[in-house]
């Protein structure tokens, strides 16, 4: 196809949440040598641009149906592509603010000078997430894993110090296994349908051989198992709350999207290539995962570990919406997912700046000596801690509200409000006295060493926004329902996205110069 | 004994291997369950091709058959990749016991950090390890 | 429109407030007034037409996915109950203008103050049950805040989390109960759901319903046996008691119950709980007060008490009883505002709320006293005031209800309940106002400035009036809220203080008596009351907390022990355990494709394969010695690469495991050799049986892969497309730069950011604990007699050359035959290195010109633009754009692109291996560098040859 150079622009405007974040990286690379304020420059710069991308996609994506993007020409399946639908603008808008968020927060808080090329490895930290939303091809989906993942090392391990490169040696082992595990997945699954293509392995899929469907199962659920592993689902969530808590709050902020990516693509993949094998485990595991997320609150001894288990918690609500797996179940969970990724990054941002106003105890949920700037940390933290817990007036109380509704017509109804709403009340026991203890309870004593930055408060400013991102979803939480109930339906009518991205897969298109036999 | 068997059972073993050595307690044995894992995993992944002999995936008209190209091709991405991964995990390892001291990869719970029981000193000068930790600064 | 101002301005003045800082008090106070005087006069506004019976509705679509509008309704009820909040709230801020000391945050108190009375006035307002919860756990949130007002003392702190924990937990039962009761009306929106009550009552539903819903409405109201959060939130200052525990956050749970009676009530099962719960509350609170010997204590349990009364009347589940219900909901508003405004005051004046330290204030502040001595009256009841009309009523529903068949019970039980709140009630006036003066007070006793009197005064008089007069002044405004709830079925309202000889006055007569009676008494029933010592709920609930919090902790370390190897026994178990499932569900028969013979040479090549494994694990312990076996190892995988026809993967294998072999020669041996320790034996034999496990699962689907027909491969598209399409004869490597380019660029960043992150791990490990070891390290480095062997030297330097032209070599036929753009790239980076090992680090260094940062980054870019460049020509990206330009001079341009993505590789690779192994190689350099500061030429990094540290154990000390 040789399309006018502005229409091959404007389609190509796909990718470019993938190459612009490529370049940018590499820009701040190359430009390192001169004063560091170049690199933080390029890099708010890209994401702040990402985000208008993402913002332009998802109109697109609201507007169509599920478009396909060939790279380098080669037809689907035969060539990779990328699929921008509903469910990928939505992710790639999250993707973009957040990242926006945390990249303003490290220039702010100096956080990037604390070792080598912070800037580089952060965009591309979000060239894997976001390539990992758009790709429709499941090996391309394994490399932006490990885009993602390598440079998750070189952001969990920034700054380093002892504790946390002991955690980090746990992190890297435990997801290179999981690269491991997912190689094996996909080699069944190539080795039994011939096929990457997601969309051309749900067709065959289909058709599959009584005898070949063993196979075809048992590699979808390995896959299934290394999502669940990013996705921190019981029981392989133990790699989380030491990496999360022991790495800077701040990279721990962008991480809350890490966990959403494992959710991602079991959204992305079940329904459409492995359909409900995977139901009767996903529900158990989420409530089991809401129940320790949220009692580790309640254990926790550090703010960072509190957000870390939070997060835990938070995401296994958001899987026990999608182990519904029918529409208003998923609707709901895509209006909780940035919902409660906005809200642990908050927390975790928040969390940060404690850390660098409060002085010695650092996070510990220990009195201090009053410090400034605290009453604005405290209206932060209640804000990130309201959200958490998902209770009024902000928006995760909507999302707590679509769950229950959408659990109703579940057989284990009784189970999932029992458990959801047993536990916000123990988050909200737990943050509470967290709060009242660091913020309310004053321990004056004189002999403490003084070591505090002092309270910068354009360093809230990224917290703030992040605040009026969850006051915005809340206060528009009718589109956005609308939207993610859209999105919904688009993800599990299985027809439309194969019509969508197979399309003319029949008859082979010659590419560019056109002679093929 | 047919070829397909050698090779699947030469993954079996290598894969026994990896993971029995990615169990062990400390980095190297760890690296080097990895590493195994990796080449069982590279095995895997061509031979889901099947096996064929002496029909290279060069393209030419005569060429009566082919092994299947997309595997290898999806082997040698893997084959770097895991490169970088190990190249890392090595160099992390190493970094982490120069920091450490030690080379064990079991971590224990944080130590409670309650200043009211013990030594308070003793806390204070904990909070403050921690606290680099935290801000990411390497210790003075 | 007026509602939404109602409803919105009170939040507007929160932040006004929250933003105006800087003001003074008496600023801060006008602008907290404002909003108040404005809702007011809006609600006076529409008084004409609601008192006349009508509804007010304004709705705007907000969540329609949950059918959740923001809607709100104004009728008899809600008019009533936002008069309440709304009028005793402008007393409380003038009260509190005048109460809080100079230095509290005003500002701040009133701006969480308008929070929570916003929150208020959405509860009573809202037109939908799902708008409802949100203000209802706002209350929860903005009186958490307000209790915690006075965070600096612990009972402030501990006050404020209970009531947050309590009143919040029951939000969320009312959550599901409301979720509940808008299923089964199929609607939320309270207009229509009140018409609904059939349905809801005979859904099987209804009780789980009612009971969540009566769970968010007891813990609210501070119903037994959730009350004991209330009377330890008195630790918040005076003004916020005043407001949230007379006419406020706990009258909310009975005005949910009263707005749902309509649809509730009338069932057995409404009677028994909610009647019982009222009654079981309203005698334990009043006995209970009777015996407090904090004034705030005796007005807090006696607050308990008559909200049970409420609660109780509401249970009936009568139109009349309803009735009683909601007028004493005003009357109680009255009096008790005014009794802790006056409480306040004597704490305020006298220094102490301790009633055994206080007495005979009459003569010292008589303007308090007059005002506290008759609002404790209409608490008792006495006429003429407003007090004693509801209870009357209340004694006269109570006398005619029979309770499981028991029609003594109940008038028993409320008129002893009575008694006791008559008792306490004079206990407030005698023991704090009357009797002797005491020689000495905490403070000067006297009688405060107007603005802290004035408002209580005024609370009094209207109880007065209301005594008077009920009906010209209570009439028009209780008969709409009354219909609002009974829907017209209740008798005609009219409260008066003689109705003639009826049960109730006889009833209350006997109280009063008894009342007295037990006041005479009181020395010695206290003493037996401290003696029997009943628990407390508070010590109960807290150290319920506590062991949650142990219990947690118990779970979660013990789960979350950081050890990796559960983390990943776990994680191999579960993957294979869910494979296993997936073969189970889906079916397995054997495949048909016919194998292979095994050729003598390959049984020969899997032997040694094996056994190279065996002895991996045997040698663990001696690291250089594995790392041979392992290079065999990935021989012996090259090897079968080469004869299954991959040549491609041979090279790559071949090249890559010779730099992975040099990366580890280098870190190892400043690894530990000796095991600190070893892993006991049934954990070496369950990590063996896992990976028994794991390897037999993944060799099985090997086999069972390898032994079926292919599915027609999308590969052979490519096999048909690589000469045409791809321009290349070696299909491997025209997928690897063209058919799927995409993923190789996604290989080279993973390279390019591997090297960066090793370049940021090793850059700083020359400095503190890391630094120390080194040098130490290098101190105990034997010196070898000759540092750079002239042999080795030489034929480095050879090398280099020739290896350069191999791998261009290998770089230009990778199109077409086995090699490409990363094997190149690999060869020439070793060539460099081995620059390295022969002439030292320092020499080499000197003369290499590259900076691998920008080679990584330049390699990226080049592969990125070489994507993009295919825009130019209007295809997709990552196109391959061979064909598309050919200049006479320099030739056919074939391969352009696809051959420049691939200079983009190489010059990744280089970069990427250069940049790790450099730096690994030379931060013993620059420890040394840290340390002396001077340029350590001697110990050149890169004399490290494995036999020579084979010998020296090279325990690194820490």
């Amino acid at each position: 196809m040789n399309l006018s150079i502005s229409d091959n622009l404007a389609a190509s405007l796909i990718a470019a949440p993938i190459m612009l974040p490529s370049l940018a990286g590499t820009m701040a690379l190359i430009f390192r040598r001169r004063r560091r304020i170049v690199a933080a420059g390029i890099s708010i710069g890209s994401t702040a641009l990402q985000v208008l991308i993402a913002v332009a996609l998802l109109i697109r994506a609201s507007q169509s149906d599920p478009t396909p993007y060939a790279m380098g020409d080669w037809p689907a399946p035969f060539g990779i592509v990328l699929v921008l639908d509903q469910l990928a603008a939505w992710m790639l808008l999250l993707t973009s603010v957040v990242g926006f968020a945390v990249a303003t927060h490290a220039a702010l808080t100096k956080l990037d000078r604390k070792g080598w090329n912070f800037h580089p490895i952060f965009q591309f930290q979000l060239l894997g997430i976001n390539g990992a939303f758009l790709t429709g091809d499941l090996f391309n989906l394994f490399v932006f894993f490990e885009v993602l993942l390598i440079a998750s090392y070189g952001l969990i391990l920034h700054g380093q110090g002892a504790r946390r490169l002991t955690s980090g040696v746990q992190y890297v082992v435990v997801n290179l296994t999981g690269s491991t595990l997912f190689l094996v997945g996909l080699g069944i699954l190539y080795g039994v349908t011939g096929t990457l293509n997601m969309a051309d392995m749900a067709a065959r899929g289909a058709q599959l051989a009584q005898g070949d469907r063993g196979l075809f199962l048992a590699g979808g659920l390995v896959l299934i198992a290394v999502f669940a592993l990013k996705a921190a689902l019981l029981p392989l969530h133990l790699w989380l709350p030491r990496a999360y808590s022991s790495t800077a709050p701040a990279v721990a902020a962008l991480f809350a999207i890490m966990t959403k990516v494992g959710a991602y693509s079991i959204i992305r993949t079940t329904p459409l290539i492995f359909g409900d094998v995977a139901e009767p485990i996903l529900l158990p595991a989420a409530l089991g995962t809401i129940v320790l997320g949220f009692a580790g609150m309640l254990a926790a001894r550090g703010l960072r570990d509190l957000a870390a288990f939070g997060l835990i918690g938070s995401t296994g609500t958001l899987l026990v919406a999608i182990a519904l797996f029918d529409g208003d179940g998923l609707a709901a969970a895509l209006y909780y997912l940035p919902h409660t990724t906005i809200a642990a990054a908050l927390l975790f941002l928040t969390v940060d700046l404690i850390v660098r106003w409060r002085g010695v105890e650092g996070d510990a949920i220990v009195p201090t000596p009053r410090f400034a700037g605290a009453s604005l940390l405290a209206f932060l933290f209640l804000a990130g801690g309201v959200a958490l817990a998902g209770l009024p007036p902000l928006s995760g109380f909507f999302g707590k509200l679509l769950i229950l509704d959408a659990a109703l017509v579940s057989p284990h109804a009784a189970w999932i409000w029992g458990v959801i709403l047993v536990t916000s009340l123990i988050a909200v026991v737990a943050l509470a006295r967290a709060g009242s203890t660091v913020f309310w309870k004053h321990d004056d004593t004189p002999e403490l060493p003084e070591d505090r930055e002092p309270p910068r408060l354009v360093q809230a400013l990224p917290c703030l926004f992040l605040l009026a991102l969850l006051v915005g979803l809340t206060v528009f939480a009718g589109p956005a329902t609308r939207y993610t109930q859209g999105t919904a339906a688009q993800v599990l009518d299985k027809p439309l996205y194969l019509r969508s991205v197979l399309g003319t897969a029949t008859t082979p298109s010659p590419n560019a110069q056109g002679d093929a036999p | 004994m047919s070829m397909e068997f050698l090779i699947a059972t030469a993954i079996g073993a290598l894969t026994w291997a990896g993971i029995y050595l990615s169990l062990r307690g400390r980095t190297f044995p760890v690296v080097l369950g990895v590493t195994m894992l990796s080449y069982a995993i590279n095995l895997f992944l061509f031979a889901i091709g099947r096996l064929k002999v002496g029909a290279p995936p060069i393209f030419s008209e005569e060429a009566a058959t082919y092994t299947d190209p997309l595997p290898q091709a999806l082997v040698l991405t893997a084959i770097v990749i895991s490169f970088g991964m190990s190249a890392l995990v090595v160099v992390l390892s190493l970094r982490t016991f120069l920091e450490t001291g030690t080379d064990q990869v079991d971590g224990e719970p944080d130590p409670a950090i309650d200043p009211l029981d013990g030594d308070r000193d003793e806390w204070i000068k904990r909070r403050n390890a921690h606290r680099i930790d935290m801000l990411g600064e390497t210790r003075p | 429109m007026h509602l939404v101002l109602i409803a919105v301005l009170p939040f507007i003045g929160c932040l006004l407030l929250a933003a105006g800082g800087r003001l003074s008090r008496n600023a801060q106070t006008l602008v907290a007034l404002a909003p108040v005087l404005a809702g007011l006069w809006f609600l006076g506004g529409t008084a004409p037409d609601i008192l006349s019976g009508s509804v007010q509705s304004f709705r705007a679509e907000w969540v329609p996915a949950l059918d959740l509008a923001f809607s709100l309704r104004l009728d008899g009820l809600a008019f009533l109950f936002t008069g309440l909040i709304l009028g005793i709230g402008l007393l409380i801020v003038i009260y509190a203008r005048f109460y809080l000391p100079g230095d509290e945050a005003l500002g701040r108190f009133l701006s969480l103050l308008l929070l929570f009375q916003g929150a208020m006035v959405g509860i009573s307002l809202s037109g939908n049950i799902l708008l409802l919860l949100v203000f209802w756990e706002l209350t929860s949130l903005s009186s958490f805040l307000l209790i915690g007002f006075r965070s600096g003392k612990a009972e402030g702190r501990q006050g404020a989390r209970m009531a947050l924990a309590v009143t919040g937990g029951g939000g969320l039962a009312l959550i599901a109960g409301l979720l509940l009761l808008g299923h089964i009306a199929g609607t939320y929106e309270l207009g229509a759901l009140l018409a609904r009550g059939e349905t809801i009552q005979a859904s099987p539903l209804y009780p789980a319903a009612l009971i969540l819903i009566l769970l968010g409405c007891f813990t609210k109201s501070a119903q037994f046996p959730f009350h004991f959060w209330l009377p330890h939130a008195m630790a918040a200052p005076t003004p916020v008691s005043a407001y949230l525990h007379s006419a406020t956050m706990v009258k909310a749970g009975v005005f949910l119950m009263a707005r749902l009676w309509p649809v509730l009530a009338g069932t057995e099962t409404w009677f028994y709980l909610v009647a019982t719960t009222g009654l079981v509350t309203m005698l334990l609170a009043a006995v209970v007060g009777f015996f407090k010997q904090d004034l705030k204590g005796i007005l807090a349990y006696s607050t308990v008490s008559h909200l049970g009364l409420m609660t109780m009347l509401l249970g009936f589940g009568t139109p009349g009883a309803a009735m009683a219900a909601l007028f004493h909901l005003l009357n109680h508003a009255l009096f008790k505002a005014a009794l802790f405004m006056n409480a306040g005051i004597v704490d305020h004046e006298a220094g102490t709320r301790d009633i055994r330290k206080l007495g005979g204030l009459a003569t010292l502040m008589p303007i308090t006293a007059t005002l506290g001595i008759v609002a404790a009256a209409s608490m008792a009841g006495l006429p003429p005031l407003g007090g004693f009309l509801s209870k009357e009523m209340m004694l006269e529903e109570a006398a005619h209800t029979v309770w499981s068949g028991q029609d003594w019970l109940l008038p028993m039980l409320a008129v002893l309940a009575a008694a006791f709140s008559v008792a306490y009630s004079l206990r407030y006036i005698f023991h704090l106002y009357l009797g002797p003066k005491r020689e000495s007070y905490p403070a000067k006793p006297h009688d405060p400035p107007l603005g802290l009197w004035a408002p209580s005064a005024l609370l009094v008089v209207l109880t007065i009036l209301v005594g008077l007069a009920p009906n010209t002044l209570t009439h028009a405004l209780m008969v709409p809220a009354i219909d609002a709830v009974t829907g017209g079925r209740a008798p005609t309202f009219h409260p008066a203080l003689w109705h003639g000889l009826t049960p109730a006055l006889g009833m209350s007569v006997v109280a009063v008596a008894a009342g007295a009676f037990l006041l005479w008494r009181h020395t010695g029933l206290q003493r037996g009351w401290d003696v029997a010592n009943l628990p407390d709920g508070k010590a109960l609930f807290e150290s319920l907390v506590e062991r949650l919090v142990d219990a947690a902790r118990i779970v979660s370390d013990a789960i979350h022990n950081g050890s990796l190897q559960r983390q990943l026994a776990v994680l191999f178990a579960l993957a294979i355990a869910l494979g296993a499932y997936g073969m189970i569900e889906g079916g397995y028969t054997p495949g048909t494709h016919e194998t292979l013979p095994a050729h003598p040479v390959a049984i020969v090549a899997w032997l040694l394969l094996l056994s190279g494994i065996a002895a991996v694990l045997v040698a663990q312990q001696q690291r250089f010695l594995t790392l041979v076996f392992i290079s065999v190892i990935g021989l012996v995988v090259s090897l079968a690469f080469v004869y299954l026809s991959a040549p491609d993967l041979a090279l790559t294998q071949i090249s890559v495991e010779t730099v992975t072999i040099l990366l580890m020669l280098l870190a190892l041996n400043l690894l530990p050799k000796k095991p600190s320790r070893l892993s006991s034996m049934p954990l070496r034999l369950r990590d063996a049986l896992i990976g028994l496990a794991g390897g037999g699962a993944v060799g099985f689907a090997a086999w069972a892969v390898m032994t079926r027909e292919p599915n027609d491969p999308i590969s052979t598209y490519h096999w048909e497309n690589s000469v045409s399409g791809g321009g290349g004869h070696n299909v491997v490597n025209v997928t690897l730069v063209d058919f799927r380019g995409f993923d190789t660029f996604g290989e080279i960043t993973v390279l390019g950011i591997a090297a960066l992150t090793i370049f940021a791990m090793l850059q700083p490990a020359a400095r503190g604990a890391a630094g120390q070891r080194l040098r130490a390290w290098i101190a105990e480095l034997p010196r070898s007699p000759e540092r750079h062997p002239m042999m080795f030297a030489v034929a480095a330097r050879v090398l280099l050359p020739l290896a350069t032209i191999v791998a261009i070599y290998i770089f230009l036929r990778g199109h077409n035959a086995p090699g490409g753009g990363f094997i190149a790239g690999l060869v020439a980076s070793i060539a460099m290195l081995v620059q390295y090992m022969a002439s030292g680090f320092e020499w080499t260094d000197a003369r290499r010109r590259i900076d691998e940062h920008l080679l990584i980054g330049l390699g990226v870019t080049i592969a990125a633009l070489t994507g993009l460049g295919s825009l130019i020509f209007g295809a997709p990206l990552f196109t391959s754009a061979f064909g598309h330009f050919h200049l006479p001079l320099l030739g056919d341009f074939e391969l352009a692109s696809a051959m420049a993505f691939d200079v983009g590789v190489g010059m990744t690779v280089i970069g990427a291996v250069m940049l790790a192994l450099a730096e690994l190689s030379h931060i013993a350099v620059r420890a040394n560098k840290e340390d002396t500061g001077t340029k350590a030429a001697e110990a050149g990094p890169m004399d490290i040859d494995p036999a020579r540290l084979r010998e020296t154990n090279g325990e690194t000390p820490a």
